[in-house]
Order: structure tokens, then C-alpha cells, then sequence
């Protein structure tokens, strides 16, 4: 039981990693980035080719990936979203052309990692001396595991803290509630959207790299479901509170565990959908999120 | 010409499955709905027909009848169930709708087959009803993007609020656009599951969901036309493509960032353009004159800011 | 949608509201707005930015939802009705910015306006192709018709939306500033254009900040500020009132802090 409930916080751990970036990009600046998914995948694939031929350790490779993923995300963000952004004629449009501009980009790193790995997980080598075990009263632990719910956690009640006290996180918000203000404000939206893309990506990478470890290996899909379970993950907290996406994160990896020890394991992918689902239909705006307010 | 037909039999017909499931996800995006409901009901589709087929051991058009209508009563429901949701919100419960019936699928038992899926769902369909069936589902949408109809359409999805100032039922037409998805989805799962016999949970996944996409991005999401134009490139390109071998999918991804990013209209939507620009360039002379007429005047606010100006004087100088 | 001006008998208002109210939350956009139109007359509304001119025009055509009042059109109460409905009673509005398909030629645009599913028969649809190019001809856009409106100037694209809405033939007119952006020649020819549907019996209702051209044109104005009728009455003697001086003043050395 409490085995069950400690693998419980490391999946929302794992989840929430992933879906602070995108969380962040989405609430923010209004990029639902579906290339999210490849950035956290490919970030770790690129750190596992560099891990292949040098023996690094294992913190250099966790913050090659972040930089790498940080990378992939200004790419996208400068070369693919900003110029739709530029054109396009209504936020509505702008919207669902970057959703779609999104899932293209993400078929180009996916359709390379599966093309080089020829489809089989790829780790980084070294990753069984990482997983040391240790047993603490019954409860099997492993570093790994523990890494990834303190950066987790850390991470997010780091950044809900700094996007709600910071001078710099109150600019950023306001531009995910009226662009007009921030404007105002002296927020320079450009400039901002790229930084904020870059920090969404480094912690797309972070999380790639991290969850490699954890599991010792991931494949080229691994982002794909785990976009889906973010998406859960922030509908459930509610847009634009970071706060909520900490909940929804553990709430949806508490609730799959259930699904998963009561051996309805087929079932559990269908608990973030089912969430979705239910959480749109009864209260929109999520957990903690505010209504939003339209302006005609 | 027969050898060619007889050696690329396959690809034809894949070109007018893939067409309808592309028109399936086209439809409720030209309604302005973001719906991907159609790659669910594509699955509904197959594997209702597959089990008609199958286990109550129905003819091959009854099997497709049932898919199709089975497909749009639950694209309809849904459709009624979430007709609240807007943009990103809809788009993605409906993609969650999608991946839920794949879930369903794998948790069928015997009656889907699980994992593994239903096997020998063979139907008896030949080209040329494929291509009948088709031909009638095009020329109705074709119908639909016409005339008065094609208008109320077109305002719908740009302003759903100027449509109904204009007297149009907006939320009937977001319901129908469910409805239509539905039963197009439905029948292009019905037809593509009876014409391979097998179908998996596997297939209604969100690659499906990224094909069906990528065929009306490049090809253009105002027209049926430009979903036969994407369907056409994606079902043949890999013929093409056979030079750079496995990098195919790479050159997908490729193509549809650069048609999202320099063709918002699709390829169809360049061709529709260009000629507009033809057929107004030839009466260019006529209208110059008048363009001027309107004047290099300011923007709403600066106007405004100077009326106020005038009430100096209310009506005094007259 | 039939040919109806002036059906009404005189004594009944076309439209009437009463006690209206619209608050988003806090914001009480439009607060205890009173008043009726009496047919065949031209009505402005005069009022400094955000007083709740556009919110009291989306109210009327249904747009927004109410947090009090009734409107009755023709003496029939339609406050519960939904927007689509305010074509087929025969109110039409235009919109504070401009509102057009893209995509769609000039006069498809205003052919929008008679897209109503229930028109069948060649007659019928020949009578409809006729009223748009009319309504195309009257605001001077024969020319161009064939054009988008992205090849158009402002101005003229602000006409295309007036066409849009004399094309539905209604028995009320709403124009939410239609000379914004407009020059002087402009602004002449729609004040010309009121002229001339008033004199076919149209009812009209105008917003616009032009206090000049409201004197001219109007019948009769109401001022507005922050959500509440100030004055009504003979233009001239609105425009000359204390407090909608008062109101315009004081706005304007708002306005000149809160742009600086
Ligand atoms: N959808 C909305 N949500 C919240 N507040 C709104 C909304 N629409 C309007 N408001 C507010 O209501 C007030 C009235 O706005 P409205 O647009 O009616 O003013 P207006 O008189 O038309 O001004 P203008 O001359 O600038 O057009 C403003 O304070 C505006 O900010
Ligand atoms: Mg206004």
C-alpha cells in the first residue's frame, strides 16, 4: 500500500515535470505547444548520443538535455509560432493554426529519433548505477525516484511562487490575461514569449532527461502519451494556475495507480481522457482556475 | 492503363477512404468547430461494421450502413454533450473521445477482440462502389460550400456572433457539422476496415488523428477539394518518395510545417487566390479610382478623439 | 422579412426598453437605461468612450445577456428571444468594428444578409439579388463589388457593412459608429443615406462621437455616461445640456491622461 502510494508520487512527479513547461507556455503566453511532447523526447535522445560516446555524469547529462530541449523550443517558437502569431488574423485562428503547426513540428524529431533508433528504447548506459535501491521499512526507494519528486515539486511550487510574486512573473501573466496591459505594461512581448518558450523547453528537457533515468530507457513515443496526461493534468487544475497543474498532476497519477493495483490496468490510460472529459463538461475553468472573461 | 489500375488498386481506394476521414475531420473545422471526433467515429465505424460482418454474420452494405449511422448517433450525442466547449478545449475532449474508444476497444472482450483486434471482416466491395459512395458524400459537401449555404458556413466559423445577427442557428449548425463528421468518419472506417478485414485498438490512435490533419492542411480546409488534393499527396507520396527511402516521414513533417506556416488556405487555398487576383486584376482600371476615394483617414480612435473637439461649438455656427 | 416600414401604428413605439441593465461583474456597463423610438424617426446617441453605448446596442440585438430590464419591439416583449431571432423581427445592426468575411467578395457579403434558408423560387431569390444590389448601389460600392473587402479602404469596408444591413430590409436600423475612419465626403453621403431610408419610413439608431453630423441628422438624441441616460430630447438642446457638456469635458481630460 504505501509502496503503491510512493510510486503514485513519482508518476505525478514524472508528470508534472512535463506538464510545468507546457503549463507555463500555455497559461502565459497562449501556446499550446503540441511539440512538447518531441522537445521532452528529443532532448533526452540527443543527451543519450553524446552520453553513448562520453561517459558523463549524470547531472552534466540532465543539464545538456535542459539545454537542449530549451533550444528545440526557441526554434519552434522563433521560426514556427511567432511568425503565425504575426499573421495570423484573430487569436481564434492563431490558436488552432499553432495547434497544428505544433503536431507538425513534432512529427520531424519523432519520425529522426524512431528513424536512428530503429524503434528500440534508447537509456543512457550508464543508468543501472544510478539506480541505487535502497529499502526504508518495506518501501523500496531508489535515488532516481527521489530526485524526480524533489526537482518535481521543487520545480513547481518554485515557479507558481515566482510567477505570482516576481516583477518579471507578473508581466508574463498579464499577458496571458489581457495583451493589451501587459503591452502597456512595458512588457516586451516578443522577447518574453521566446524566454518563456526557452524555459518551457529546458523544462520539457529536464524532464526528458529525468525520466530516462527513472525508467532506464524510454522510446521515441514516450512524449506522445505524455502530452495527453499533461493536458489532463492542466484542464484539471485549471489554465493559467500553477497550482492546479501540481494538483491535477498528482490527482491523475494517484487515480491511474488505483486503476493499476486493482489490475484494471488496460483501464488506466482512459482515467486522464475520462478526466478531461468530465472536468470540461462540470467545471471548465479547472480546480483553480477563474472564469475567463471574455471582451467583445 | 489496366496494368497500372491492377498494380495500383490499393492506393486508389486508399486515396478515397483517407478522403473521407479527411472530409470527416475537414467539416466540423469549416463550421469553426475544432472537433477530431471523426478519427473516434472512424473507429466506431470499422469496428461496428467488423462485428456486424463478423459475429451476426451480416451482408457487407448492411455492416457499412451500421457503422456509418452507429458512428454519427454518437458523434451526434457527443456533439450535444460538449457543444459548450470552444477552440483548444473542444479539441482536445474530442481527441480525448477519440483515444477513449480505443480504450473501449482493448476492454471489449470477445466482442472486439481485445488487444488483438477482429480478424476476416472481409467485405465484398469493389472500386467502382467505393468511388459511388464517394462521389455522393463529395458532391453533398460540395453542395455545402455553395450559395447561401456556403456563406452561412463561412460566417459561422468567423463570426459566430455576426452569423447570428444575421439570423443563423449557429448552435444548429455546430450540432449538424457533429452529426455529418460522424457518419462521414463512421463510413470511411466502415469501408477502409471491410476492404483490409482486420482492424486493432491500435490504429485509432492519435497518428490517425495527425494523418487526417496533415491531409487537410496541405490540401486545404475550406474545400472537399482541397481534402482530395491532400489525400492525393499523402496516399501517393510515399510512391514518390521512394528515393529518400525511411526519411519519408521526416519530409511529411516537413511539408506540413510549411503549409501551416506559408499556406493557411492549403494548396487550394494558393489556387483559389491566385485566381481571384487574375479575374479582379483584369478590372483592376475600374476600381482605383474609388479606392482612393476612401481616403488615408485615421483609425477609429484618432477620429474619434477629434469630434470631441467640435462640441465647442454645438451646433452654433448654423 | 417583407417589405414592412411603417406598418406600425405610430402611437406604439418600434422599440421600447425598459429599466435595462448589463454588468460584467463588477463593471456596470449599462445601468437603468430607459427609452423608446417612435417609428419613422432618426435617434442618436451621444456619450463619452466605454459609457455603455455598444454594450446598450448589443443588449437590444440580444448579444449580451441581461441583468435586468425588458425590450419589447413593437410592443411585443423579445428580451428572451435569441439574437438570431432580431433578422426575422426585422432589426439590424452594424458593428463598432468592422465585421466582414474576408474571403468573400463585397457583394457576397451583403449577400449574407438575405442567406435566410426559408427563401425558395427563382422569383423570390431574383427579388433577394435585386434588394442587395440596391443596398450595394446605395452606399456607392457598385464598382467594387466583385472585390474582397481586405483590397478595400476603411471607409469603404464600413459601407459594405451598412449595405449588409439595409439588405436585410428591416423595420429598425442600429449603426454602431459607421463614419469612424470615414472622411468628411463620406460622412455627407451617409448622412445623405439616413436621409433617404427615413424617408422610406426606416427607423434608424446612430452612436457616433461626430457631434456636428449627429445635429444634422438626428431627430432626436440621447446622451449617455457611464451607463445612464443624462439627457434627450431636440439635438440642439441635448448638446447645449450642463451636464452632457460637463460629461464631454470632463472625459476629454481623462482621455488626454489616460492616452499620455
Ligand atoms: N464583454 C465585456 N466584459 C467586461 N466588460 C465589458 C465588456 N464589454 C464592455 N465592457 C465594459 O463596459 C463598459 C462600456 O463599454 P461599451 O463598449 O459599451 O462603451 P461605448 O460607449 O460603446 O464606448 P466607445 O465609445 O469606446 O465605443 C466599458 O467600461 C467596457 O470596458
Ligand atoms: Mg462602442
Amino acid at each position: 500500500m504505501l509502496q503503491d502510494v510512493f510510486n503514485a508520487v513519482v508518476l505525478g512527479s514524472i508528470y508534472l515535470l512535463f506538464a510545468l513547461g507546457m503549463a507555463l507556455a500555455w497559461g502565459t503566453i497562449g501556446v499550446l505547444n503540441f511539440a512538447h511532447g518531441v522537445t521532452f523526447m528529443f532532448s533526452a535522445f540527443a543527451a543519450h548520443l553524446v552520453a553513448d560516446r562520453v561517459a558523463l555524469p549524470a547531472p552534466l547529462i540532465v543539464v545538456l538535455a535542459a539545454a537542449m530541449g530549451a533550444l528545440i523550443s526557441c526554434l519552434v517558437q522563433a521560426l514556427v509560432f511567432q511568425s503565425i502569431l504575426r499573421r495570423a488574423r484573430n487569436p481564434r485562428a492563431a490558436e488552432m493554426q499553432i495547434l497544428i503547426a505544433g503536431i507538425g513540428v513534432a512529427v520531424i524529431p519523432l519520425a529522426i529519433a524512431q528513424r536512428l533508433t530503429n524503434g528500440a528504447p534508447f537509456g543512457f548506459g550508464s543508468a543501472a548505477e544510478q539506480a541505487q535501491v535502497y529499502q526504508v521499512g518495506g518501501l523500496r526507494l531508489t535515488t532516481m525516484a527521489l530526485v524526480v519528486i524533489v526537482v518535481g515539486l521543487g520545480l513547481g511550487v518554485g515557479l507558481a511562487w515566482w510567477l505570482k510574486a516576481s516583477k518579471r512573473g507578473l508581466a508574463l501573466r498579464s499577458i496571458g490575461v489581457d495583451p493589451e496591459t501587459a503591452s502597456l505594461m512595458g512588457a516586451n512581448r516578443t522577447s518574453l514569449a521566446l524566454g518563456t518558450m526557452a524555459v518551457a523547453g529546458a523544462l520539457a528537457g529536464l524532464a526528458g532527461a529525468l525520466l530516462t533515468y527513472q525508467l532506464g530507457a524510454i522510446s521515441a513515443e514516450t512524449g506522445d502519451v505524455l502530452l495527453i496526461k499533461a493536458f489532463a493534468a492542466i484542464v484539471l487544475g485549471g489554465l493559467g494556475s500553477q497550482a492546479g497543474v501540481i494538483a491535477g498532476a498528482y490527482f491523475i497519477a494517484i487515480a491511474e495507480t488505483f486503476v493499476i493495483v486493482n489490475n484494471w490496468g488496460t483501464w488506466a490510460d482512459a482515467v486522464s481522457f475520462g478526466l478531461i472529459f468530465l472536468m470540461l463538461l462540470v467545471r471548465p475553468q479547472g480546480l483553480f482556475g477563474r472564469r475567463e472573461v471574455r471582451r467583445t | 492503363m489496366s496494368d497500372w489500375y491492377a498494380a495500383n488498386i490499393v492506393l486508389v481506394q486508399s486515396t478515397m477512404t483517407t478522403l473521407l476521414l479527411a472530409l470527416s475531420i475537414q467539416l466540423p473545422l469549416r463550421v469553426g468547430v475544432f472537433s477530431f471526433a471523426g478519427v473516434g467515429c472512424y473507429g466506431i465505424g470499422g469496428y461496428a461494421a467488423a462485428i456486424c460482418m463478423i459475429r451476426l454474420e451480416m451482408t457487407t452494405w448492411p455492416s457499412i450502413a451500421v457503422g456509418t449511422l452507429l458512428a454519427g448517433a454518437a458523434s451526434f450525442l457527443l456533439g450535444l454533450l460538449i457543444q459548450r466547449l470552444n477552440g483548444l478545449y473542444l479539441g482536445m475532449a474530442t481527441i480525448a473521445f477519440t483515444l477513449i474508444i480505443a480504450i473501449l476497444a482493448v476492454n471489449g472482450g470477445s466482442l472486439t477482440g481485445g488487444a488483438a483486434g477482429l480478424f476476416g471482416a472481409l467485405g465484398d466491395l469493389t472500386t467502382g462502389s467505393i468511388l459511388a459512395v464517394t462521389l455522393v458524400v463529395v458532391v453533398v459537401f460540395a453542395l455545402s460550400e455553395t450559395g447561401g449555404l456556403g456563406r452561412r458556413v463561412d460566417a459561422v466559423r468567423e463570426d459566430p456572433e455576426l452569423a447570428a445577427a444575421m439570423g443563423v442557428d449557429v448552435s444548429r449548425y455546430r450540432r449538424m457539422s457533429f452529426l455529418v463528421s460522424g457518419l462521414v468518419g463512421g463510413l470511411s472506417g466502415a469501408l477502409t476496415i471491410l476492404l483490409r478485414s482486420s482492424i486493432t485498438p491500435a490504429e485509432v490512435n492519435f497518428q490517425l488523428v495527425v494523418l487526417a490533419l496533415t491531409v487537410i492542411v496541405v490540401g486545404g480546409f475550406r474545400s472537399w477539394a482541397g481534402a482530395l488534393i491532400g489525400s492525393v499527396i499523402f496516399v501517393w507520396l510515399p510512391k514518390a518518395l521512394d528515393f529518400v527511402g525511411e526519411w519519408e516521414t521526416v519530409v511529411y513533417g516537413v511539408i506540413v510545417v510549411l503549409a501551416a506556416l506559408y499556406l493557411p488556405g492549403g494548396v487550394l487555398g494558393l489556387a483559389a487566390d491566385l485566381y481571384h487576383r487574375l479575374r479582379s486584376g483584369r478590372r483592376g482600371g475600374e476600381t482605383d479610382d474609388e479606392k482612393g476615394a476612401g481616403g488615408a483617414d485615421a483609425g477609429p480612435g484618432a477620429v474619434a478623439g477629434r469630434e470631441f473637439d467640435q462640441l465647442a461649438v454645438p451646433g452654433e455656427g448654423r | 422579412m417583407t417589405a414592412v416600414h411603417a406598418t406600425t401604428k405610430p402611437e406604439v413605439p418600434v422599440l421600447e426598453v425598459r429599466d435595462l441593465a448589463v454588468h460584467f461583474g463588477g463593471v456596470k456597463a449599462v445601468d437603468g437605461l430607459s427609452f423608446s423610438l417612435t417609428a419613422g424617426k432618426i435617434f442618436g446617441v451621444l456619450g463619452p468612450n466605454g459609457s455603455g453605448k455598444s454594450t446598450m446596442l448589443a443588449a437590444v440585438t440580444r448579444l449580451v445577456r441581461l441583468t435586468r430590464g425588458e425590450l419589447l419591439f413593437g410592443g411585443e416583449p423579445y428580451h428572451h428571444e435569441p439574437p438570431r431571432a432580431m433578422a426575422g423581427l426585422g432589426i439590424a445592426r452594424t458593428f463598432q468594428t468592422v465585421r466582414l468575411l474576408e474571403d468573400r467578395t463585397v457583394r457576397e457579403n451583403v449577400l449574407l444578409a438575405t442567406d435566410d434558408h426559408l427563401i425558395r423560387g427563382r422569383a423570390a431569390r431574383r427579388a433577394v439579388a435585386e434588394r442587395v444590389d440596391q443596398a450595394i448601389e446605395r452606399v456607392g460600392l457598385t464598382k467594387v463589388r466583385r472585390l474582397r473587402p481586405t483590397e478595400l479602404s476603411y471607409g469603404m469596408q464600413r459601407r459594405v457593412e451598412i449595405a449588409r444591413a439595409i439588405a436585410m430590409n428591416p423595420r429598425l436600423l442600429l449603426l454602431d459608429e459607421p463614419t469612424a475612419g470615414m472622411n468628411r465626403q463620406e460622412r455627407e453621403d451617409i448622412s445623405a443615406l439616413m436621409r433617404g431610408l427615413q424617408a422610406e419610413g426606416l427607423t434608424q439608431l446612430i452612436i457616433e462621437h461626430d457631434v456636428q453630423m449627429m445635429v444634422d441628422t438626428c431627430d432626436h438624441l440621447f446622451a449617455m455616461t457611464t451607463g445612464k441616460l443624462i439627457a434627450e430630447g431636440e439635438p440642439r438642446a441635448v448638446v447645449r445640456h450642463p451636464a452632457v457638456q460637463e460629461a464631454y469635458l470632463g472625459s476629454r481630460h481623462g482621455r488626454g491622461h489616460a492616452r499620455a
